[in-house]
Formats: C-alpha cells, structure tokens, sequence
C-alpha cells in the first residue's frame, strides 16, 4: 500500500467552495472526467447535513503497458459519498474505484473546512489517498502503485488549477446576479418615487373605479 | 463557459440530469446553505432523471460493481469505511 496526502488552500469561504463543488466538472483542466450522476441524496440531521452519492466517470490516458496488463478500455468509474456538515462547516468526499478493483484499490478522502484564522475568506483542501495494488508478482504492484502515486502527485496540481477556474467562474456569476438583483431594487426604487408610476396607478385606480362601478349596475 | 454543467454516463439522461442539477443548485445555495430546508426540494426532477439513470446502470454493467461498494461503505455512514479507516 502506498499513501499520497496533498493540503492547499482556496480564496474563497467555505459556503462557496462547497457549492462551487456540485459544478466543478467540467473543468479546462480536469478532461479526464467526461460525467458526474447522482445516485442517491439525502437530507438529514433536521436539514443541517446533506449526503450524497455520486458516479464519476472518467476516461484515463493510461500508459500502454499497463491497459496490457490490466486488459482493459480506458474508461472507469468512481463512486464518492460526500457530507456536507453545517454544523461542523466541513465537506467530506469518500471515494473509491467501481472499475479494475480486482487489480487496484484506490481510497480517497478529501475535506474542505474553513482556515482556522479566516474562516470566511479561505477554506483549507486536505486529500489523502491509499492506493494499494492486487497481483502474484510483488515487483509490478509495487511499480503500479508507485506510477499511481506519481500520476496523483501530477493531477493535485492540476486539480488545484481546475478547480480555482471554477471557484472564479462562480464567484463572477454570483457577484454578477447580486449586481443584477441591486440594479432591480435599483430600478423599483426608482420606480416608485418616479411620477410615472403614480400617474400610472391613478389611471388603474380609475379603471378599476370604472370596473367596479360597471359590475355593479 | 458560464453555465455548463457536467453530462450524465448515459447520453440520454443528461438533458434530465440538467434539468435536476439546475434545481439543485438553486435550492443548495438558497435554502441549504442558509438552513432554511428541512426538505431536500426537487423531487419532480429527481425521480425523472433517477429513473432513466437507473436503467442506465444497469444496462451499462455498472450496478454489480455499486452493489459491492455500498456493501463495503454505506451511503448511510457517508461512505466510511466498514472495516476500519485510518485518519
């Protein structure tokens, strides 16, 4: 068995890195994953904690000597459960291989939780992964499973990358709807002070004068 | 790139998987995130898109290898472990 930790940081609070996470593939950098189904999702814990079950599929560039060995398509699945707690403020991914799990496990936890001294502005990424290789021949699991730590040590980068363009991307839109919701307020304000809309409401109120008086005869 | 959003394994359930992620995401950063829902909404497009990514997993050989993993690590425990999971 052989482990890979990986902790970097995100700009932005946790709030936001946890619903950033629901749209975080497709990204520019992350191909490998070509889908993202739910499975299962289930509120608990009186609406505070959120569970859900998911099923990544990925389609890997995968070394030749080793889709030989394994004899195998370069698609694979994934399943993830993840928590998202809060009361605690922590989001938590458990995942695991669906495919090739007769040759290679692969346990993934990954947790999000606000930075200790500014937990509304960071948001800590803490990753760590067992990767443990199945076969008679000790010498080619243990070459598997350091080629696998290799490729996490790769991919943490550039899932890093990936996911700090979809945080922006986010962050833009929610900035942009909160600008277009104050230029509504803006705009009814406006509105109501404006001349029009009180010259306006007398020409209703005489309709409905009209209308009510001709109901009535 | 703006809205996009991620595809279903099953080609024909991505436009029902939109649909459904759509809901989500709204009542996720309107409701959830705020606790004010004690009710996890969307369930018209949920049972719509759920239903045709079931026959999917199944069509697909995808469901045995689940059937396995969620014996090993519960949906009901988040996915932890059985055995034993070091921190």
């Amino acid at each position: 068995m052989k482990l890979f930790t990986n902790t970097c940081t995100f700009d932005y609070k946790w709030e936001d890195v946890t619903a950033a996470n629901w749209k975080k593939y497709p990204n520019d950098v992350s191909t490998h994953v070509i889908a993202v189904d739910v499975l299962k999702r289930e509120l608990v814990n009186n609406g505070t904690k959120l569970i859900t079950e998911r099923l990544i599929t990925c389609q890997q560039n995968v070394p030749g000597w080793i889709m030989r060995l394994l004899n195998c398509k370069n698609i694979s699945y994934v399943r993830e459960v993840s928590t998202v707690d809060l009361v605690q403020r922590e989001l938590t991914l458990r995942s695991c291989n669906l495919t090739y799990s007769d040759y290679m496990k692969v346990y993934e936890v990954v947790k999000y939780t606000p930075h200790p001294n500014h937990t509304n502005e960071i948001t800590v990424f803490e990753q760590e992964a067992k990767i443990t290789a199945f076969g008679r021949i000790s010498k080619l699991c243990s070459k598997l499973e350091d080629w696998s730590v290799q490729r996490y040590n790769d991919n943490a980068k550039k899932g890093k990358i990936g996911f700090d363009s979809v945080l922006k991307i986010f962050k833009e839109q929610l900035e942009d709807s909160k600008r277009q919701v104050d230029g509504l307020v803006k705009v009814v304000d406006d509105l109501q002070y404006s001349d029009i809309l009180s010259a306006n409401s007398s020409v209703f109120k005489k309709e409905f004068e009209n209308l009510k008086n001709s109901s009535n005869n | 790139m703006g809205n996009i959003m991620s595809a279903s394994c099953a080609p024909e359930c991505t436009e029902l998987k939109k649909t459904y992620d759509d809901c989500f995401n709204t009542w996720y950063s309107e409701k959830f995130l705020k606790g004010k829902s004690i009710e996890n909404e969307c369930a018209k497009q949920w049972y719509a898109y759920s239903e045709c990514l079931k026959t999917a997993l199944v069509k697909q050989g995808i469901q045995p290898a689940l059937d396995e993993a969620r014996k090993e690590a519960p949906f009901e425990t988040g996915g932890i472990i059985q055995e034993s999971e070091s921190k």
